[in-house]
């Protein structure tokens, strides 16, 4: 079979899509399919990899408008997945393109620095006694270890792509749900107050990062336990974990979840107040009942139970 | 076809339109609804952050009511969908937490442990899955409708957890819209977020997204926006005046909830479908 791909081509700051026609081998990787492209048809053509094992991180690059590691997909599976013989190839999103597909790292590398991104050892760890840690402790991050830096997850960042500037790429808050696991760390809060201060309750929680990483790390998950750790550290005071602690409370206080209160919980009155025409507007049609009491589950003091026994497990 | 019915929280305030339309819908397709007694909030994706272990015991808890009722679950809010799925997953592959959590139950004075055994599935999916609920109800085809599929991110993001259909390019609602008589309009904003979660956190970058899914629906040609998502369809809908000016737009679009379209195509009116409710475009829905 015959694909097409259409390349997103960028040299110069000219902008042009050009195809290429390939045929689909068994086992052909987009990587593949690009190295190909190069030697026989188009020497200009320039895209960045290194390790063709899925290991390196450099090869990843967009395809109708998801985030792959080339090394790795087949074309084939491609072309089932979207039904089609013409598949278009991007630079990742989310990133400054330097030419066709490759995009400059180093703003990233820069922004990285905002969490201290390295391990400060705690004090009783000497160069004789060695820096060690138990399995279990290590367990505890061994997970986020596995980032390749690929940038496929800040590539489809939804957060991202609206505007990046108050918000760290997910691969960073990764090495920072590292950090913050490692019980070889003495600096725990410093990293926290660090995240905190670059976005972290800014997330969308639109999952894309977690679809879209290769090595299944699941940095929406790692995004989630940085925001429990502020709340273990006693880090938590921003409209975010505001509203985050409303809605815990409410399912604690009734077992359901009480909108009409949620702008005063996480923003406090002064900025609600600032919400009045949308709430007047929500009255209007039925949508916004102030005066209305949320029911108590009759299971209630069940579940506040629930609730106590596992925080007090979960600390 | 019987369900255990987890109707999420919005259902019950906000958007109670979801709630009446959702019962009129499945009761005329033939589908039985049973609402778990003494559900509670599945935590929301944001009680999460507070404490992982506490929604998983609490939605351990919402499945484990259904398990002893021997229903499978159905959801018709995304969010609802992926905190019991991502629960159930998470108890399902690891045996000493499913200890801990069912430890946590009994001590509690909860009747029953969580043993994984039911299903949790979203309205869509059910559809998705058996069409021929639809045979012979059909009294208003859609036709020459268009219509734009906003399936929002809980419901295809992350694949391995929802494990239903490709989230990368999903086709479960535009194949329902065309099964209604009408015609779905592919528009580049399908797969994106709506921003709900983050809208106190990060609002002009939620309101800026919120007026780009509807004027990029309706630069496509859509006349109306459907979600399976009662979170997108109230962030799209009502927070549609700012989205309008955070992107400069004049675009107002209708934003459905998957069950009001397909009652439109059963033969209810609008007023049974409860449009009055809708903050943005109510008097476009001209079906």
């Amino acid at each position: 079979m015959i694909v097409t791909l259409q390349i997103h081509r960028y040299v110069d700051e000219k902008k042009w899509i050009q195809e290429y026609k390939i045929e689909i081998t068994k086992g052909l990787t987009i990587l593949s399919a690009l190295h190909e492209i190069k030697a026989k048809q188009d020497p200009s053509l320039s895209f960045t990899s290194s390790c063709r094992s899925s290991i390196c991180g450099a090869c990843a690059v967009r395809v109708n408008g998801h985030s792959e590691l080339a090394c790795e997909v087949l074309l084939d599976t491609l072309v089932k997945r979207y039904k089609t013989d013409v598949l278009i190839v991007e630079p990742l999103g989310n990133f400054r393109v330097i030419r066709d597909l490759i995009v400059d790292w180093d703003p990233k590398y820069e922004k990285m620095k905002k969490i201290e991104p390295s391990l400060h050892p705690k004090a009783e760890f000497t160069v004789k006694t060695g820096c060690k840690q138990s399995i279990e402790d290590f367990d505890k991050y061994k997970k986020y270890a596995g980032c390749i830096l690929c940038g496929s997850c800040v590539s489809e960042c939804n957060k991202s792509a609206l505007n990046e500037k108050d918000f760290l790429d997910p691969f960073i808050f990764v090495k920072a749900a590292k950090l913050v696991e490692d019980s070889r760390d003495k600096d725990h809060k410093q990293h926290l107050k660090d995240v905190i201060e670059a976005g972290l309750w800014k997330c969308f929680n639109c999952q894309e990062c977690t679809a879209s990483c290769p090595k299944d790390l699941d940095p929406a998950g790692a995004i989630e336990k940085l925001k429990e750790a502020t709340f273990k550290l006693e880090m938590a005071s921003s409209v975010g974990s505001n509203h985050a602690k409303a809605i815990y409370d409410d399912i604690y206080n009734t077992g359901l979840l009480d909108e009409s209160k949620l702008s005063v919980q996480s923003e406090g009155f002064i900025s609600a107040a600032f919400r009045v025409p949308i709430a007047y507007r929500l009255m209007k049609t039925g949508k916004l009942d102030l005066f209305e009491k949320a029911p108590v589950n009759k299971d209630i003091s069940k579940i506040r139970s629930i609730i106590d026994i596992a925080a007090k497990e979960d600390k | 076809m019987k369900y255990a019915f987890f109707p999420g929280c919005v259902l019950k305030g906000a958007a109670a339109e979801a709630h009446a339309s959702m019962m009129k819908v499945s009761e005329a397709l033939g589908i039985e609804l049973v609402e778990i007694p003494e559900w509670t909030c599945c935590g929301a994706s944001h009680a999460q952050g507070v404490s992982e272990l506490s929604m998983l015991a609490i939605n351990a808890r919402n499945i484990s009511i259904a398990e002893h009722m021997g229903l499978p679950i159905m959801t018709v809010c995304n969010t609802c969908t992926l905190q019991l799925k991502q629960a159930k997953a998470k108890l399902d592959e690891d045996e000493n937490l499913r200890a801990q959590v069912n430890e946590i139950l009994e001590k509690s004075g909860h009747p029953y442990p969580y043993q994984g055994t039911a299903e949790v599935t979203h309205f869509l999916w059910v559809l998705d899955a058996h069409p021929e609920v639809f045979a012979g109800k059909i009294k208003n085809k859609l036709t020459n409708v268009k219509v734009a599929g906003f399936y929002g991110c809980h419901l295809i993001r992350p694949q391995k957890v929802l494990n239903y259909e490709d989230g990368r390019n999903p086709e479960s609602l535009e194949k329902l819209i065309k099964l209604l008589g009408a015609t779905p309009i592919d528009f580049d904003y399908k797969l994106k977020c709506c921003g709900f979660h983050a809208f106190f956190t990060a609002e002009h970058d939620v309101l800026t997204v919120t007026g780009k899914i509807a004027d990029n629906a309706a630069q496509a040609g859509a006349q109306m926006i459907v979600t399976p998502c009662p979170l997108c369809q109230m962030q799209l809908d009502m927070y549609s005046p700012e989205g309008r000016e955070a992107t400069k737009s004049s675009v107002e679009v209708p934003i459905l909830h998957l069950q009001q379209l397909i009652g439109f195509a059963l033969g209810f009116s609008k007023e049974e479908m409860g449009i009055g409710r809708h903050v943005t475009a109510a008097d476009k829905v001209t079906i």
